[in-house]
């Protein structure tokens, strides 16, 4: 009685549609735009710190940024993935369930049908495209405000070497795979908590609230054991990138453990989505 | 709307019981200890336009959501063009268009955007025919003056015809309408009963909810009067409008026989007070009788029960706001 039905319209289509939704709603290009201030505002910032006390100037990557403005972007991203970055995953993940039930438009699709798991899949694609659009924007325009400012003689590593210009994109397309998916980490939870109400605020107030805890746990010396499973302290370890030869153990760790962020959070959000009432 | 259905699922083999567009039985659902829905048993018959009647909070809604799939039943089956949920919702969602609970579409993307959006979540379309059927879509419910505007900026009238668009992308078996005229000025009005009664003509079923008779009695062939989250009453509406007494009360000291012969005769009937109750429900009062005195029935008296549609749709509607009771006899005849 049935004759070769589509049940499903093309996932592709699906995927697109999905993309363009999440890039005309102003907040997103309000967002993008912020992100894109923050390596010129950084880099600018250093710039008067090096000008002014002629040599190297301020903590960490800060100090090595003079005539190695490919530092910038490596040092903008990890200026923004405690907080900055986190918050825009969870817009995006707050927008995608929480924010489309709060607007009716999450039972349209579900009475299309799109089914729950495709659904979270389509979800879930979205967020991750658009956090490595984010981040990689972010790192364009903090590689070309830091060569504007700072010039480029390769990139000179905290461990002293100095790495050829093409080894130094290399660093910096890695730290933007990396970052990413840390993004990806928190984004997988948002989503689940996004699964569980129709008020987006809940969804960034909450994921907020989490890293800002974790942050503070962290920071107890009488907490270490706790410290292999924050999400928060791994990023600390990101800074190996800038090491020349690069040690990839903490490399490796916190991204296994973002990993495991990940699949629970996808877990627990199919789980919620399929039990959900539309 | 030329060449987007790539193929259609085949009406139900054509067998002697009338076919069903969809079906429920026994569907339940609490919220807690609220009761919500309860022993719903629907028949909505393949190319009818039902109205389901009812005051608010009567259930109309969530019946509609385990319709279609969005909410689970606490108890009971829902089939779906002939399709049991939750597992055949891939294969009978895509021929049925819905407006729940008021349309719901993003503010910050005009009205064309926004069924594009939905166009491009939906299976029957192909690609190449979503802007087309979007700008049919507009045409008939006449928004395609407004739709390259805000949904924002749309007054409550033009949000709730965009909604309407969305079930109409697609040539449906099935358009289920939750109360479909909400906010619509008298035109308006008009229009969506033109529209269902386009619906209806192309052969598509229809299930539009509301808690105004007047509003059934121009669009339906059918009616399912909720109440309490169950159904009180469903059938053709020519038939539960037919008179404004639906029930004859016949007084007799022979119960058992009248019921026997009644039942054998096919009229429904159940013993009451001092007698037995006869729905008037596909026969007539004299052929009543004349089934009851053949059989040697003594018949002492005989009273029509007024329990119209609009009667007991009335008397339902009362009962809410003084929260009597009272109507459960009423209800009970009108069965």
């Amino acid at each position: 009685m049935t004759t070769a039905v589509a049940t499903r319209a093309p996932l592709a289509r699906q995927l697109r549609s999905e993309l363009r939704w999440i890039l005309r709603r102003p907040r997103t290009v309000i967002g993008l735009g912020l992100l894109c201030v923050v390596p010129i505002l950084a880099g600018v910032g250093l710039w008067f710190a090096v000008d002014n006390t002629q040599g190297p100037a301020g903590p960490g990557l800060a100090a090595i940024i003079a005539g190695n403005g490919l530092v910038l972007p490596i040092f903008t991203m990890f200026l923004s993935l405690p907080l900055l970055l986190p918050l825009v995953g969870a817009i995006w993940a707050a927008d995608g369930l929480a924010g489309e039930a709060n607007s009716g438009t999450l039972r349209g699709l579900m009475v299309a049908p799109v089914g729950r798991i495709r659904l979270l899949g389509v979800k879930a694609f979205g967020i991750a495209v658009m956090s490595l659009f984010a981040v990689t924007l972010m790192a364009l325009v903090g590689a070309i405000t830091g060569v504007a400012l700072f010039g480029m003689d390769g990139m000179l590593t905290v461990s002293g070497t100095t790495l050829p210009v093409g080894a130094a994109l290399g660093r910096i397309a890695l730290t933007i795979v990396l970052v990413t998916f840390q993004v990806w980490a928190v984004a997988a939870v948002a989503l689940a908590i996004s699964a569980c109400t129709e008020h987006p605020l809940v969804v960034m107030a909450a994921t907020m609230a989490g890293i800002i805890v974790f942050a503070v746990l962290g920071a107890f010396s009488s907490l270490d054991w706790l410290q292999p499973y924050l999400i928060t302290s791994a990023w600390d370890g990101l800074a190996d990138v800038m090491r020349d030869p690069m040690p990839v153990d903490g490399l490796w760790n916190s991204t296994a453990l973002a990993a495991c962020y990940l699949v629970i959070g996808l877990s627990l959000a199919a789980i919620r989505l399929v039990t959900k009432d539309g | 709307m030329t060449t987007s259905t790539s193929a259609r699922v085949e009406s139900a083999s054509a067998g002697s019981a009338p076919v069903l567009a969809a079906r429920t039985r026994g569907l339940r659902k609490t919220y807690g200890s609220t009761v919500a829905v309860d022993r719903v048993d629907l028949d909505l018959p393949e190319g009818a336009v039902m109205g389901m009647l009812g005051p608010n909070g009567s259930g109309k809604t969530t019946t509609i959501r385990m319709l279609l799939g969005l909410v689970k039943p606490t108890e009971g089956t829902v089939e779906l063009l002939g399709r049991a949920l939750p597992d055949g919702a891939a294969d009978s969602l895509p021929h049925v268009g819905a407006l729940v609970e008021g349309p719901g579409f993003h503010p910050f993307l005009s009205g064309r955007e926004n069924l594009r959006r939905n166009a491009a979540f939906e299976p029957l379309l192909a690609t190449g025919s979503i802007k087309q059927a979007v700008e049919d879509a507009l045409e008939r419910v006449g928004l395609a003056q407004a739709a390259h505007r805000r949904y924002r900026g749309y007054s409550l009238g033009m949000k709730q015809r965009l909604g309407l668009a969305a079930a109409l992308l697609v040539p449906r078996r099935l358009i289920v309408l939750d109360e479909p005229t909400n906010g619509l000025d008298p035109a308006g009005t008009r229009e969506v009963r033109k529209v269902i009664g386009d619906l209806h003509a192309a052969g598509s079923t229809v299930l539009v909810s509301s808690h105004l008779l007047s509003e059934i009695e121009a669009t339906c062939t059918h009616v399912a009067v909720l109440h309490r989250g169950t159904v009180v009453a469903q059938g053709e509406l020519a038939e539960l409008l037919q008179s404004d007494s639906t029930a004859l009360q016949v007084t007799t000291s022979d119960v058992d026989t009248a019921l026997n012969v009644l039942r054998a005769a096919r009229i429904s009937a159940r013993p009451s007070e001092e007698g037995v109750r006869v729905e008037l429900i596909g026969t007539t009062a004299p052929a009543v009788f004349q089934a009851l005195v053949q059989a040697g029935v003594e018949i002492h008296e005989a009273v029509r029960q007024r329990t119209g549609l609009e009667e007991l749709f009335a008397r339902l509607t009362e009962a809410e706001e003084s929260e009597h009771l009272s109507t459960v006899d009423t209800i009970e005849g009108a069965r």
